[in-house]
């Protein structure tokens, strides 16, 4: 018999429960496209069941990814940032809508190369704009705004709501988010995304970081700008 | 006939439906044993919409007993898997195509049925 410490054990069994909360969310939307002869509206209730359970999906396979960063299976290559927050936005702009928000991009470079994953990166500008969203009021916008900072490439993603707790604040000053917090950062939240972007910047060696506002927050990734030509 | 193996019953009987409305026969199993002993029976199958994690016997000790046997080492097969198959080449068991329960729609499956057992 062999013991192969605690940590191996632990990551095993968060992989197996992983694929425990994988498969019922697979079942419910498979369930969701066999509805046929659906309403306007019952139509709208499918496509929700779907992007809701993709949604949770996504969540259970970056949570997979956060316990196995070390693996060697994320390499650093260069990656366009446009074409990942473009993509992001074509992912989510329907959630947006749905929920009465809008998306703003912006972008001072549009060729710009960064030094990063392109999987883990789009997983931290997902989670940056699925907070934002989340988090602004009815009506308003949240930005998304992509800037040379330094040497560096900063993605900024703004939401108008309310204003960061002061707890969670000091909370991202001492290290940003360490592990999910069992009580609500802001109402409705666990921290689970910044969690879960927290660490995958960590790994990508990006600084990550907060700023408080009285009408919102914002959440920013910066990442080094890749030695190799620009695209244009 | 086209079988589904997925210990998951809602699961099979999501894909065993939308194979039905391409109105073709279709036969679902819990485990690999069940559809082993089914084929030892003489059903044949045209395609297999197959389960990786099986209970019991998992999908690829099933597949490597299907190409183990002539009559049966021919029976093309879909894998249906939550896990990441991505790039991997898995002609050798007979598997012509590899659908992520996450990201598949039924029409991934209906294009299948028609290109393999029409």
């Amino acid at each position: 018999m062999c013991y192969n410490g605690g940590m191996n054990t632990e990551v095993d069994g968060i992989l197996v429960v992983a694929h425990e909360l994988k498969a019922p969310l697979t079942v419910l939307r498979q369930l969701a496209f066999s509805l046929n002869e659906l309403t306007p509206q019952d139509e709208k209730v499918r496509s929700q069941m779907i992007n809701v359970s993709e949604r949770a999906m996504r969540q259970v396979n970056d949570l997979i990814k956060v316990h196995r960063l070390e693996d060697g299976l994320f390499e650093m290559e260069p990656v366009a940032v446009r074409e990942v927050c473009d993509a992001v936005n074509r992912e989510l702009q329907y959630l947006f809508r749905y929920n009465n928000r809008s998306l703003r991009l912006r972008y001072s470079n549009h060729a710009r190369l960064v030094m990063a994953n392109r999987e883990l990166l789009y997983s931290i500008v997902y989670n940056f704009l699925l907070n934002a969203m989340h988090y602004s009021n009815e009506q308003m916008r949240a930005e998304l705004v992509v800037k040379d900072c330094h040497g560096k490439v900063k993605i900024n993603v703004r939401d108008y709501g309310p204003a960061l707790p002061i707890d969670v604040w000091r909370e991202i000053k001492r290290g940003w988010i360490k592990e999910p917090l069992t009580v609500s950062m802001r109402p409705g939240s666990s921290g689970l995304g910044l969690f879960i972007a927290s660490n995958f910047a960590r790994f990508m060696h990006a600084n990550v970081g907060a700023v408080r506002h009285r009408d919102g927050t914002s959440f920013f990734v910066e990442l080094p700008v890749s030695k190799q030509a620009s695209l244009f | 006939m086209i079988f589904v193996i997925d210990d998951d019953e809602l699961m099979a009987e999501c894909l065993a439906n939308i194979v039905k409305n391409g109105t073709s026969e279709v036969m679902t199993f819990r485990n690999a044993i069940d559809a082993m002993n089914c084929i030892a029976d003489g059903v044949l199958p045209d395609l297999i919409f197959l389960d990786v994690l099986l209970d019991g016997p998992d999908g690829f000790t099933l597949m490597n007993d299907l190409v183990s046997y002539p009559d049966t080492v021919r029976i093309p097969i879909v894998i249906v898997s939550s896990l990441d198959f991505a790039n991997r080449d898995l002609s050798e068991y007979g598997v012509v195509g590899i659908l992520s329960k996450e990201t598949m729609t039924p029409e991934d499956i209906e294009n299948y049925v028609n290109k393999h057992a029409k």
